[in-house]
C-alpha cells in the first residue's frame, strides 16, 4: 500500500498530518521502568490498568531476553470513579511482602493522570499509615501522553535523585548519567573503562546486571546490581556530573538539579560514539579528574583510527537514515559524518527545539543535505529515506520496515529490538564499541553491494544480444 | 509428584492473609472422579501488586479480536504507547485477499497529547478518519479507545457516525477503554457485541451458495494456524465463509449469517458471537479442537456428522486416514525424545486446555494447568452459566440483546437429529478444562510470577508452556520454556502438520545440548560444580 502524495515534513513540532502512522516511540512510563530497573533492588509499580505493565513487560522482556517483574496497582472502573489510593496500597503491601525491595518506584499512566490521581500523597499517606520510611519510594509522573519513553526515563532519573539525593561531603567521584539506549553491555564498558583509569565514579542508572542477569543455579527474585542508593544519595559531592545525551528541556534532566541544587558542575555531552565524541569524553572526565586514558584503551583508539582508514570508502558510500531515541540518534548524527556515511534523513522522537537545533548544528558538517525530523512517524521516514536515496538506516527494530519494504538495510541498535536476540549484549559505546559498530556498517553495506553487483556488472557490461 | 493442600498451604503462606484467602479459591487440586463438581474463582479482579500476566480490555478488544481483521484500518485513539505495543505483537498472520487490502503490518494513532487530555481529541480523531480513508482506501475502520478516551468524554461513537456519512464506509467505535471489566476479556466481550451488532448479516447477500459452508470462529491464525485448518477443512470439501478473526475480513464477516454451522475454537473469546448466532440466524455451533491430532479427528468427524453426507463422511475418514498415516511415523520418532517428561500449560482463554492433548499425544503429561483471564465456564463447563453471579464488574460490560432475525433464521438441522447429536458431539457445548485433568493435577487460575516459580521448584517440571513475560523466569531456573501465546516465532500447531511443528519444536527443547550445561538445582548434578568468590559455578 504506497502513499500517494510525499508530505515534507521539515517543521519541529508542527506536523502536516493528524496521521501517526508506525509510530517511532512509546510512551513515559516504559522510560520510567527501564530508568528504575538501573536502582539497586528495586521494585516498579505502574499506578493504572493492569494493562500498561503487562505490555511494557511484555516489550522489555522480549528486548532484553530478561525477567521484568513490573507491579500494577490494577485500577479499574470502579477505581477511577471513588480514586484509585487504596488499590495502590493494597499494590505495594503485597509488592513488599512477596518481594521485599529496598525501594519501590510508583510511576502513574495516563489512567491515573487524567483522574487525578496524586501518586506522591497517596504515598506519603501510605508511609504515615504503616509507619514505613519515605525514603523507600520513588515516586514519578510519567503520563502516556505527556511524551515519549526517552521523555519519561529522564523524568524518572531526576525524581529518583529529587527524592533521594541529600548534601553530602564533597568527595573523589564522577556522576555518570547514561541515557535510555546505553545497553547493559555499553554500561559494562564504561565501568570497565572508568575502572581500568582509577577513576572514582557512580553511573546511574546501572542495568548492566539487572537487565542482564548471567545464569545462576539458584534464581532469585530480586536481580543482584544496579545503582546502591547509598551512592545516589550522595552523588550531590561528586566532583562533577557527565551526562550522555542530546541537548533538550534542562528541566528533565537529573543532572541539572544535581547542579541547581547542590552546585555539581554539569555536562551534558554526547553519547561517547565515534571518535572526536569518544575523545571528547576522555578530554572532559581528563579536565575533571586529572586521569588520562589507561595504554589499553588508547591501544582501542588506535584500533578504531586504523579501521576507518580500512572503511573509509566503504562508509563513504554509505548514505544513512538515523531514527529513535533522541539521545541515540543525536550521537549517531556525529559518528556517521566523521566517517563519511552522511546521514540524509535524521528521525527523533523529540519535540525540542534544542534537539533541532543542536542536530541542525551537527549536520552543517556534513556534505549532503539532511532532512531533520521531530516527532515524526515510520510513514515519513520511510518516504524521505526514499526521496533522499538513504541505503543503510540505524535503528532499533521497528525500522525493519525500511528494509522489508524499501529495501534500506537496517543495522540495529538501541531500544527496542524485537527481531533478533542480544540487544542487551550489544555494545557500541567508547572506542571498542564505536569500532564494532563501524564493522557492522560497513558490513552491512559490503553485504548489500554483494548481492546485487553481480547482476548490476552484467545487465551493464552483457549486451543482451550476447546473451 | 502430586502436590498435597499441606505443600499449597507452604506455597501460600508468604502472601498477606487476605491474598492468601484470595488465591486459594483460584486453585484447584484434581480429586479422584467423583460426581462432585469441584469449583474454581475466576474472572474476578486481579489483586494489585500480584504481578499477574492479564492484560486490559483494550488488549482484548483491539489487540485479539479486532486487530486481525485485516482489510480494515484500526485506529488506536489514544497516547501513542497503546498502539505501538499492540503493533505486530501478537503474530496474527494474514495475506491479502483479492481486493490486496491488508493492513495488519501497519500501527495508526491519533498520538494524542496533553492538550487533546486537556480539550479534547474528537477533531484530531476525525481528521485522522479523513485522512485513512484517503489514503488506504479501506474496506471499513475501528476506533479502539484507551483509558483516557472514557474520561475526558470524547464522544468515538459520534465522530464514527458522521465520519461514516462523510465516506460512505462503516467506522465501527469501540469502547474499550483499558480499566473496564478485569482482564482482557471484557475487551473480547465488546469486540462481540459491536461485530455482531454492526458488521454481520450488513449485507444484500441472504444465503450462501456453496455447500458445506462453516465459520471458524476464535481462530486467530497465529504463526498459520488458521491456514493449515482451512487446507483441511478444504481438502474434505468445506466452504470457509469467515474466519473470526485471523486472516479474516470485514468483507467476509459481513456474511457470517450464511453460513450452515460455527466452529468455535476459543471458546473464551467468542463464544458470545456464537451463541448470538444462533439466537438471531438459528446457526448452531460446535466446540472444535484442532490442536492435536485426536482433538482434530474428533471435530473433523463431529462436523461430517452433522452435514450427515455419506460422500462428506468418507471424504472426512479418507484424509483422516492419509494424514494421519502421513504425520503418525514423525510424530512418534520425537515422541521418543519427550516420552515420560512433564509440562505446565498456562495460556490465555483457552489454550491452557487445548495443548494438553496434544502435549499427551507426544508423551508429555500436563501437571498443571491454567488461564489467564477465562471465566468459570471454561474450566468447569458450560452448565455452571446460570449460577455465575454477575458482579460490579461484568456488569460493566452490557450483553447485547438478540433475537431472531424474523427474514433470516432459519432451522438448519431437524431440532431431533441435533439432539441426538449432542449426545456424542459437543453441539452448543463445551465441557471445560477440570474434566480432562488427572487426579492429582493441579488448575490455577490467573497465575502470577510468584506462583509460577514456587509451583516450579515444587512440581519440577521439564518444560512450562506460558508467554514470554514468564518465559524467562522460567529459563533462569534451568528448565525449557514454549511460549503458546506467540510459539516462540515458529507455527503453525495447529491441525495435521501443526502437530508435527509442535512436537519438533518441543523435541527439540529436550534434545538440545545447551540444557546439559544448565541443570536445575532439583536435577542430577551437572558436570562440574564449584564456587568462585562466594558464587557457584555450574558448568
Amino acid at each position: 500500500m504506497e502513499i500517494s502524495e510525499p508530505v515534507t515534513q521539515q517543521s519541529g513540532t508542527m506536523q502536516s498530518r493528524s496521521i501517526a502512522e508506525n509510530p517511532c516511540n512509546m510512551c513515559m512510563p516504559m522510560g520510567g521502568i527501564i530508568a528504575l530497573k538501573g536502582v539497586e533492588g528495586a521494585m516498579v509499580i505502574l499506578h493504572g490498568s493492569q494493562g500498561c505493565s503487562t505490555y511494557m513487560r511484555r516489550h522489555i522482556a522480549e528486548h532484553f531476553d530478561e525477567p521484568v517483574d513490573v507491579g500494577s496497582s490494577s485500577l479499574n472502573e470502579k477505581g477511577t470513579i471513588y480514586g484509585g489510593s487504596s488499590q495502590l496500597k493494597t499494590a505495594i503491601d503485597n509488592i513488599r511482602k512477596v518481594y521485599n525491595p529496598a525501594v519501590i518506584g510508583v510511576l502513574t499512566t495516563c489512567l491515573a493522570e487524567t483522574t487525578g490521581e496524586d501518586v506522591h500523597r497517596i504515598v506519603e499517606e501510605y508511609c504515615r499509615e504503616r509507619g514505613v520510611s519515605r525514603e523507600m519510594f520513588i515516586t514519578s509522573s510519567t503520563p502516556g501522553y505527556g511524551g515519549s519513553h526517552g521523555d519519561g526515563y529522564w523524568y524518572t532519573l531526576r525524581s529518583v535523585v529529587e527524592q533521594i539525593t541529600r548534601p553530602a561531603a564533597p568527595h573523589d567521584g564522577v556522576n555518570i548519567i547514561v541515557p535510555i539506549t546505553f545497553s547493559p553491555a555499553d554500561v559494562r564498558a564504561m565501568k570497565q573503562t572508568l575502572t581500568a583509569m582509577g577513576v572514582s565514579f557512580t553511573i546511574f542508572p546501572d542495568i548492566s546486571e539487572t537487565m542482564d542477569r548471567p545464569y545462576k543455579t539458584t534464581y532469585t527474585k530480586m536481580p543482584t546490581g544496579g545503582t546502591p542508593v547509598a551512592e545516589i544519595r550522595k552523588m550531590s559531592g561528586a566532583k562533577a556530573t557527565i551526562e550522555f545525551g542530546a541537548p533538550g528541556e534542562e528541566k528533565k534532566f537529573p543532572g541539572t538539579y544535581l547542579k541547581d541544587t547542590f552546585g555539581v558542575p554539569y555536562h551534558r555531552i554526547a553519547s561517547p560514539i565515534g571518535l572526536a565524541q569518544t575523545d571528547n569524553f576522555f578530554a572532559l572526565l581528563k579536565t575533571i579528574t586529572g586521569k588520562s586514558m589507561t595504554a589499553e584503551t588508547f591501544a582501542e583508539r588506535g584500533r578504531l583510527m586504523d579501521a576507518m582508514i580500512d572503511g573509509h570508502k566503504h562508509a563513504f558510500a554509505g548514505r544513512s537514515t538515523l531514527f529513535g531515541d533522541a539521545d541515540l540518534v543525536y550521537a549517531l548524527a556525529g559518528f556517521t559524518i566523521e566517517i563519511g556515511m552522511y546521514p540524509r534523513v535524521i528521525a527523533s522522537d523529540s519535540r525540542s527545539k534544542h534537539w533541532k537545533e543542536a542536530v541542525t548544528a551537527l549536520a552543517d558538517g556534513s556534505l549532503e543535505p539532511v532532512t531533520v525530523l521531530c516527532d515524526t512517524d515510520f510513514a515519513t521516514v520511510r518516504r524521505e529515506s526514499e526521496t533522499a536515496g538513504s541505503n543503510i538506516a540505524l535503528g532499533h527494530s521497528d525500522g525493519k520496515y525500511l528494509e522489508e519494504h524499501s529495501g534500506i538495510p537496517l543495522v540495529r541498535l538501541g531500544f527496542p529490538i524485537h527481531d533478533r536476540i542480544g540487544g542487551q549484549r550489544i555494545c557500541s559505546v567508547l572506542y571498542s564499541g564505536t569500532n564494532r559498530l563501524l564493522d557492522t556498517c560497513v558490513n552491512t553495506l559490503l553485504e548489500r553491494k554483494y548481492r546485487s553487483y553481480r547482476k548490476r556488472m552484467y545487465d551493464q557490461y552483457f549486451p543482451s544480444s550476447r546473451r | 509428584m502430586a502436590i498435597t493442600e499441606e505443600k499449597l498451604g507452604e506455597i501460600l503462606e508468604v502472601y498477606p492473609e487476605k491474598v492468601r484467602v484470595n488465591r486459594r479459591r483460584h486453585i484447584v487440586l484434581k480429586e479422584p472422579d467423583t460426581n462432585a463438581a469441584q469449583q474454581i474463582e475466576a474472572n474476578t479482579r486481579t489483586l494489585p501488586g500480584i504481578i499477574t500476566n492479564r492484560g486490559c480490555a483494550f488488549a482484548g478488544c483491539k489487540g485479539v479480536v479486532v486487530g486481525p481483521i485485516k482489510d480494515m484500518v484500526h485506529i488506536v485513539h489514544g497516547p501513542v504507547g497503546c498502539a505501538f505495543y499492540t503493533w505486530g505483537a501478537r503474530r496474527n498472520k494474514a495475506r491479502a485477499g483479492e481486493d490486496g487490502k491488508n493492513y495488519v503490518n501497519y500501527c495508526f494513532s491519533t498520538d494524542m497529547q496533553e492538550s487533546d487530555i486537556v480539550f479534547g481529541g474528537e477533531k484530531k480523531l476525525a481528521k485522522l478518519i479523513d485522512e485513512t480513508v484517503e489514503i488506504f482506501h479501506p474496506n471499513a475502520i475501528s476506533i479502539a479507545a484507551t483509558c483516557p478516551v472514557g474520561l475526558i468524554g470524547d464522544d468515538i461513537s459520534a465522530v464514527a457516525r458522521a465520519a461514516e456519512e462523510r465516506h460512505g464506509i462503516q467506522v465501527l467505535a469501540f469502547q474499550c477503554e483499558g480499566y473496564k471489566g478485569v482482564s482482557q476479556s471484557a475487551g473480547h466481550h465488546i469486540a462481540n457485541n459491536l461485530l455482531m451488532d454492526k458488521v454481520i448479516g450488513n449485507t444484500e447477500v441472504e444465503k450462501c451458495d456453496e455447500p458445506y459452508a462453516v465459520n471458524l470462529l476464535g481462530e486467530y491464525n497465529i504463526g498459520g494456524d488458521g491456514w493449515e485448518v482451512e487446507r483441511i477443512l478444504k481438502d474434505i470439501g468445506y466452504h470457509v465463509v469467515c474466519v473470526m478473526t485471523g486472516d479474516g475480513s470485514y468483507e467476509d464477516l459481513r456474511l457470517a449469517h450464511t453460513a450452515d454451522l460455527n466452529l468455535v475454537q476459543c471458546h473464551r473469546s467468542i463464544n458470545y458471537i456464537a451463541e448470538m448466532l444462533e439466537i438471531k440466524y438459528g446457526t448452531p455451533w460446535l466446540k472444535v479442537n484442532f490442536v492435536g491430532i485426536k482433538s482434530t479427528c474428533d471435530s473433523l468427524r463431529a462436523m461430517a456428522a452433522y452435514f450427515g453426507d455419506k460422500d462428506l463422511m468418507q471424504k472426512t475418514e479418507d484424509v483422516i486416514a492419509r494424514e494421519t498415516a502421513r504425520i503418525q511415523p514423525v510424530i512418534d520418532q520425537y515422541r521418543k525424545v519427550c516420552e515420560g517428561k512433564t509440562a505446565f500449560c498456562f495460556v490465555g482463554g483457552s489454550r491452557g486446555h487445548h495443548y494438553q492433548g496434544l502435549f499427551a499425544e507426544i508423551g508429555v503429561e500436563t501437571v498443571l494447568a491454567g488461564y489467564e483471564f477465562a471465566h468459570r465456564d471454561d474450566y468447569e463447563g458450560r452448565e455452571v452459566i446460570p449460577s455465575i453471579k454477575k458482579d460490579a464488574d461484568s456488569k460493566n460490560i452490557p450483553d447485547l440483546h438478540v433475537e431472531a432475525d424474523t427474514k433470516r433464521f432459519k432451522i438448519k438441522i431437524d431440532p431431533e437429529r441435533l439432539a441426538k447429536l449432542r449426545e456424542k458431539f459437543p453441539f452448543d457445548e463445551y465441557k471445560g478444562m477440570i474434566v480432562d485433568m488427572k487426579e492429582g493435577t493441579i488448575i490455577v487460575d490467573d497465575l502470577n510470577h510468584f506462583e509460577t516459580e514456587e509451583f516450579i521448584r515444587l512440581l519440577h517440571p521439564d518444560i512450562v508452556s506460558s508467554g514470554i513475560k514468564d518465559k524467562y523466569v522460567i529459563q533462569k531456573m534451568g528448565i525449557p520454556s514454549k511460549q503458546l501465546h506467540s510459539y516462540d516465532y515458529s507455527g503453525p500447531y495447529a491441525g495435521f502438520n501443526g502437530a508435527v511443528n509442535f512436537a519438533r519444536d518441543i523435541s527439540m527443547s529436550f534434545a538440545t545440548p545447551t540444557w546439559n550445561y544448565i541443570v536445575p538445582p532439583w536435577k542430577n548434578q551437572p558436570l562440574l560444580n564449584a564456587t568462585i568468590n562466594g558464587d557457584e559455578l555450574n558448568a
